[in-house]
């Protein structure tokens, strides 16, 4: 089952209303891609050549439709001076907040793509992407969300309850971060490339759905206006229960939602498919880390059935980043199942 | 209603309010009164966070409002735990708990730890990004009845299994119970790993811890 269109023509078909040959399909490779060009993690960091080879070798060994320039969550909070700790071969994680004291918001500023932390590094990934093979995939660039990079910045306990106790001070660290992720967005689509956001700290399996329309939601919308005027669709991620706030994600102005394994795709299909597109919702650890290719195919059927005619569109997605572990296997089937069952006639 | 069923309402509400101000003045209040601060804590200010829990059971209360509602708990129990009369109710059961190596995500094991405290456990907090080698000394150290293992990411989901396997190595899987929860952990992760029990959130593992050491 060969594919009759590049990746790029299928979403130019789609966005028209034209006929496509298959629905998209999206296994949020992330760092797994080192594992395809045989390098540890760690070796990523900082290096534009690298990080691009990766992603593009990547692209050209599984055959998906999204390519993502993406590390991790905390590049945007490190360049304004959180410490973040790299293992030698997994995922960065957050050291520590930027800031131990509110009072310490002063020294605080928005960070400058081309100078500061690991994105500029970033920056060169998705410029090499893009020339390389930006006419026949489309290449995004991961950008974290203003309420969870502020969160990186103050500290996820303590800011979660600043919204109670300090409100103003969290609004003015979303203002920082809103203004560091404008500035990096402006610098990819400089570049060529298209911003895709990630906001896990506004899901509803942490904060409420009124915290997320008052705290993450209006630096989103923000935001997405801005990439909106430079001509680009935004595709929003937020991790775990998002089902009471699908609405507040696609009135923040998302053209696509990428949701996770915990929401029903059938019901956010029922509720929100008139106005948004939809991508997910393959069980990332579960299925694609520790399923077999039976297990992969099967999870790739139901979705296809529970979304394939979304008024708005469907792209079939694993519900999160990938396991760096995954084999290569389950993502080979995920893409050949989506091949097959996921043909239009 | 009496002085002490005010004082001890307060307490509750003070907890279920997220008012560390009205908790700290109830229990000052409780030990002024010479309340038994056992009751005090344990009909007043657990009571209130008990509250707090079915709230997040039933989505109105998110991990925000249980934060700052164990905020107040542990401000009042700050000034109750000195007054209490130390009677023969027997050792608490302790519980190794942490957020396995490679990991660093804590919001819901400190949930966690907070819950298990107020359901009578004594919880060894070992913090973040733990080796399995240091839940195991921990736990042979203190004599523990329990280890409980979080995570939120998928690629540290094998510490665990290797928790269990140390056990077995050292011929302690009987004597030590291992509970795990976590986002990307489920109950077939957690049967197939040999883990005694798995939780799904910070008020079902109390249950499910309780149940694990037949403590009733």
């Amino acid at each position: 089952m060969l594919d009759q269109m590049t990746a790029v023509e299928r979403f130019q078909a789609l966005a028209k209303g034209e006929p496509i040959d298959r629905l998209p399909c999206v296994p949020i490779v992330g760092n797994g891609a080192a594992r395809v060009i045989g390098v540890k993690i760690s070796s990523l960091r900082g290096n534009g050549d690298l990080i691009a080879k990766a992603q593009i070798e990547s692209y050209k060994y599984f055959k998906y439709d999204i390519i993502r320039i993406f590390t991790d969550l905390y590049q945007q909070a490190e360049a304004m001076g959180a410490t973040v700790y790299y293992p030698e071969d997994e995922t960065a994680y957050l050291q520590a907040p930027a800031i131990k004291e509110l009072s310490e918001i002063d020294r605080l500023e928005p960070a400058d793509p081309y100078r500061d932390g690991n994105l500029p590094a970033h920056l060169e990934a998705m410029k090499i992407a893009v020339a390389e093979v930006g006419n026949e995939v489309p290449v995004t660039g991961a950008v974290t969300g203003p309420f969870t990079t502020a969160s990186f910045l103050r500290g996820a306990d303590e800011l979660i309850r600043d919204m109670y106790r300090a409100p103003e001070a969290v609004h003015r660290l979303c203002e920082l971060s809103l203004e560091t992720a404008l500035r990096y967005a402006r610098a990819m689509l400089d570049a060529g490339c298209a911003p895709s956001l990630t906001d896990p700290m506004g899901s509803s399996t942490v904060i409420s759905p009124r915290q997320f329309q008052q705290f993450a939601a209006p630096y989103l919308k923000r935001l997405i206006d801005y990439i909106h005027s430079r001509g680009k669709a935004v595709t929003l991620h937020i991790c775990g229960k998002t089902n009471k706030i699908w609405e507040a994600m696609a009135e923040a102005g998302a053209d696509c939602l990428s949701l996770d394994n915990e929401i029903d795709l059938e019901e956010a299909k029922n509720k929100i498919g008139h106005r948004v597109r939809l991508m997910g919702n393959v069980r990332p650890s579960e299925v694609m880390l520790e399923g077999t290719v039976e297990d992969v195919e099967a999870a790739v059927k139901k979705c296809i059935r529970q979304a394939y005619d979304n008024p708005k569109g469907y792209i079939v997605a694993s519900g999160c980043s990938l396991p760096t572990e995954t084999p290569f296997v389950n993502i080979t089937t995920m893409m050949s199942a989506v091949r097959t069952y996921g043909r239009f006639p | 209603m009496s002085k002490q069923e005010r004082i001890l309402g307060d307490l509750a509400e003070g907890v279920v309010s997220m008012d560390t101000d009205l908790a700290v003045k109830a229990s000052r209040e409780a030990v002024e009164e010479k309340i038994d601060a056992y009751l005090a804590i344990n009909e007043g200010l657990v009571k209130g966070m008990n509250e707090a829990g079915r709230l997040y059971e039933e989505e109105e209360y998110f991990v925000p409002e249980l934060l700052l509602a164990s905020d107040a708990l542990y401000a009042g129990l700050e000034i109750l735990t000195p007054h209490i009369v130390r009677t023969k109710e027997g050792e608490k059961s302790k519980i190794i708990l942490g957020v396995v190596q490679g990991d660093t995500h804590d919001i819901g094991k400190n949930l966690v730890k907070i819950m298990l405290e107020v359901g009578g456990f004594e919880v060894i907090d070992l913090g973040r990004d733990v080796p399995a080698e240091a839940f195991i000394d921990k736990a042979k150290e203190v004599n523990a009845g329990m280890i409980g293992l979080s995570t939120l990411m998928t690629t540290t989901m094998p510490v665990m299994k290797k928790v269990v396997e140390l056990l077995e190595q050292e011929n302690l899987k009987d004597k030590i119970r291992v509970l795990v929860g976590g986002g990307p952990v489920s109950p077939a992760f957690a049967k197939s790993i040999g883990a005694d029990g798995y939780a799904e959130n910070a008020n079902n593992a109390v249950r499910v811890a309780k149940s694990l050491l037949a403590v009733e």
